[in-house]
């Protein structure tokens, strides 16, 4: 048995990928319940912030400036980040990034590294890439640590191990940690990993973490968590990797004020998360003396120079889309067949990876809007989601499927462009769906291609009149009654 | 190099101005959002308590005169001996039945193997129940508030501001190291519930001191 596969070049289409989910009951009720709660707490507080609007307007004009003005903000923040003691690289990809990663952990001598939880290095499959170069990797975060032990994959990109419960997470550290009277209560299981870790944090030469933010004006890097481990992280090893988005930048210290206010709110459904941490360079005495940050680019330019999708960029990683979205509540995110699941993962993963790759996830969307109404950046997710099955439709008229599509539509067309055309053709459909009627009335299976639909619902048979006729009797024996 | 240099050519043809509506400046961006709280000084401790507590930290109230005694009071109370405190933080603060050390530059198992650690700040935001460190002499080196269970924070009333942007109006200079501390270490992670302590302390304890309380001597 293998488990789900989150790399968008072997995975399989979402409709498939999603039908293992659809059938594991337990994993269903532990997504649905922690869904369920997220969504309770974020309504509550943002229900409590007058300004919940304002605050997203702003935010959603800032990372639209941000993006315009991006490689001018980026040299801000290199010049800063250098003339404070921290070393900036560019990468333009997966690869160069983790070969600047290992280049780095090489040069300090460094056999095991301590991680704070990151996207990013999810997204350039950096723990492979160090593991096969015989660098232990420790994972810090608890969801992180749950998954990593439990060989599990994240299913969410904040709350990675939410489909996980209690039950089984004891199961998991009962046997990793070998401590076979591990109750499953959660305190319990925190101070598993508290002692678990607490040598490691402490030992350990190197550490590597993502950022949430980088400010331009003074070089600072901001990460946002909630146990701790961040800040054990990015203040007792000696040397410290960043890994971030080039998108990531703001441009002033001051723009904090409007994204701490968005980001826990979205995120978790707090005030403020437990702990955020802000350092610029290295600061003699304090914490890791070589800092070195890598700039990733990784497809992020090409979807900077596109006009609808650009706001994809806008992202702050809050997760509130995948929590509202009725598709992704279903399915959980193993289905998406990447490390970023939910309607971002949808529109941000066939564009990391080119549009040849996840040509299924711009459908797997009921383009309800949901995800739009709760972005705190205010990214339509919808219109690049619409702008991408453009693409991949465009990119599939070379097929046999496309071509039957594109004479589907031009039929379509001629038919609906005139009047009589119309009516013949309804004429007949009417007579065909009276044929495919069963005697309740309904429609229980539609021949071909509309067997899709029936497979997994009926269709309502037509009432006897349609309402072109229906007109032409009234019409008849009621004119101009209504003066 | 080579991909530096290659990387900002692309963000440049990427961001070229191609006519519409001409971006903004910086300067010109809207924030309609709200900057300034209008609570009294007393309801904005009042609103910082109740965060606070609401994160489960202790809290307790003093003025500038009793400080010394409250310390001694509530570091008896937790039962703990062995404290670690900044380089800076006022000798007068340290009651004799503690053992303090100072951090001058101690060993991280030193630390960590303290019970406590005691330490100022500089800033509160009420609304939210966050209190900043900027990690100067009196709030010492960012691992000194981390690696002990317990956080013994004292705050003083002027420090305490309502909303999140009063918060960077003080702060125009951005400082070089921040940690924004909203109750004590926690995690949502098993089943969406919030259960505190994780990695940082567990246990977090603030001393607010009126300073509009205090008497000219």
């Amino acid at each position: 048995m293998s488990g789900p596969i989150l790399d968008p070049r072997y995975a399989l289409p979402f409709a498939e990928a999603a039908l293992p989910v659809l059938r594991n009951a337990q994993l269903r009720k532990n997504v649905a319940h922690a869904i369920d709660t997220i969504q309770a707490k974020r309504a509550r507080l943002v229900a409590e912030k007058a300004d919940w609007q304002a605050l997203r307007d702003a935010a959603s004009a800032i990372r639209s400036h941000v993006l315009e003005h991006l490689p001018g903000y980026l040299e801000e923040f290199e010049t800063r980040c250098t003339a404070q003691g921290g070393i900036v690289h560019w990468a333009a990809d997966a690869a160069e990034a983790r070969d600047i990663a290992l280049k780095i952990l090489a040069e300090a001598k460094a056999d095991s590294v301590v991680k704070v939880k990151s996207m990013t290095t999810a997204e350039i499959q950096l723990n492979a890439a160090l593991e096969q170069r015989s660098i232990a990797v420790f994972e810090t975060d608890l969801a992180e640590i749950i998954l990593q032990l439990g060989d599990e994959e994240p299913s969410h990109i904040v709350v990675p191990a939410l489909h996980v419960n209690r039950a089984q997470i004891r199961e998991i550290f009962a046997r990793e940690m070998n401590l076979p009277n591990l109750s499953d209560e959660p305190q319990a299981l925190a101070e598993a990993a508290r002692v678990f870790l607490r040598r490691k944090f402490l030992t350990s030469p190197a550490a590597i973490s993502g950022a949430n933010f980088l400010i331009a004006e003074s070089g600072a890097v901001a990460v946002v968590e909630s146990e701790g481990n961040g800040r054990m992280c990015l203040t007792l090893p000696q040397t410290l990797i960043t890994i971030a988005g080039i998108e990531k930048v703001l441009p002033r210290f001051r723009d904090l004020e409007v994204f701490l206010q968005l980001l826990a709110r979205s995120a978790t459904g707090e005030r403020m998360n437990p702990y955020t941490s802000l350092w610029t360079g290295v600061t003699p005495g304090d914490g890791p003396q070589n800092f070195h940050i890598i700039l990733l680019d990784n497809r992020r330019s090409s979807i900077l120079a596109r006009p609808v999708e650009r706001q994809t960029l806008k992202c702050i990683r809050c997760a509130a889309c995948m929590n509202t979205c009725p598709v992704y509540r279903q399915t959980g995110g193993h289905a998406y067949g990447s490390v970023y699941p939910g309607p971002i993962g949808a529109i941000l993963t066939p564009q990391l990876m080119g549009m040849q790759h996840a040509q299924s996830l711009p459908f797997a969307s009921t383009l309800c809007g949901a995800c739009y109404e709760v972005c705190p950046v205010k990214i339509n997710i919808p219109e690049v989601l619409v702008e991408l099955r453009a693409e991949v439709v465009a990119q599939g008229h070379q097929s046999i499927g496309g071509l039957f599509e594109r004479l589907a539509m031009q039929v379509t067309s001629f038919v609906f462009r005139d009047e009589r055309r119309f009516q013949v053709a309804q004429t007949f459909l009417r007579f065909l769906a009276r044929l495919l009627t069963r005697k309740d009335g309904w429609i229980h299976a539609l021949p071909a291609m509309g067997g899709k639909w029936t497979q997994t619902r009926d269709l309502p048979g037509l009432p006897p009149q349609s309402f072109r006729m229906w007109w032409r009797d009234n019409e008849a024996r009621e004119p101009a009654k209504d003066a | 190099m080579a991909t530096r240099e290659k990387l900002l050519a692309s963000l440049h043809a990427a961001t070229t101005f191609r006519g519409g509506d001409r971006p903004l400046t910086y300067s010109a961006l809207a924030r309609p959002y709200i900057d300034a709280g209008k609570r009294s000084l007393s309801e904005r401790i009042a609103l910082l308590i109740e965060r606070l507590r609401g994160y489960d930290a202790e809290v307790s109230e003093t003025t500038p005169q009793e400080l010394h005694a409250t310390i001694t009071y509530v570091v008896e109370k937790s039962g703990r001996k062995q404290l670690v405190v900044p380089v800076g933080l006022p000798a007068t603060w340290l009651g004799p039945a503690t053992n303090w050390q100072r951090d001058n530059g101690s060993a991280h198992g030193t630390i960590d193997a303290a019970d406590g650690v005691m330490t100022a700040a500089s800033c509160a935001i009420a609304d939210s129940g966050t209190i900043a460190l900027h990690h100067g002499p009196l709030e010492g080196r960012r691992l000194l508030s981390l690696l002990p269970d317990w956080h013994l924070i004292v705050l003083h009333s002027c420090q305490i501001v309502e909303t999140l942007p009063e918060y960077f109006a003080r702060f125009v200079e951005p400082p070089g190291l921040v940690t924004w501390i909203s109750g004590p270490s926690a995690t949502a992670d098993i089943e969406m519930t919030r259960i505190k302590g994780v990695h940082g302390p567990r246990f977090l304890s603030v001393i607010i001191v009126h300073d509009e309380l205090s008497r000219p001597t």
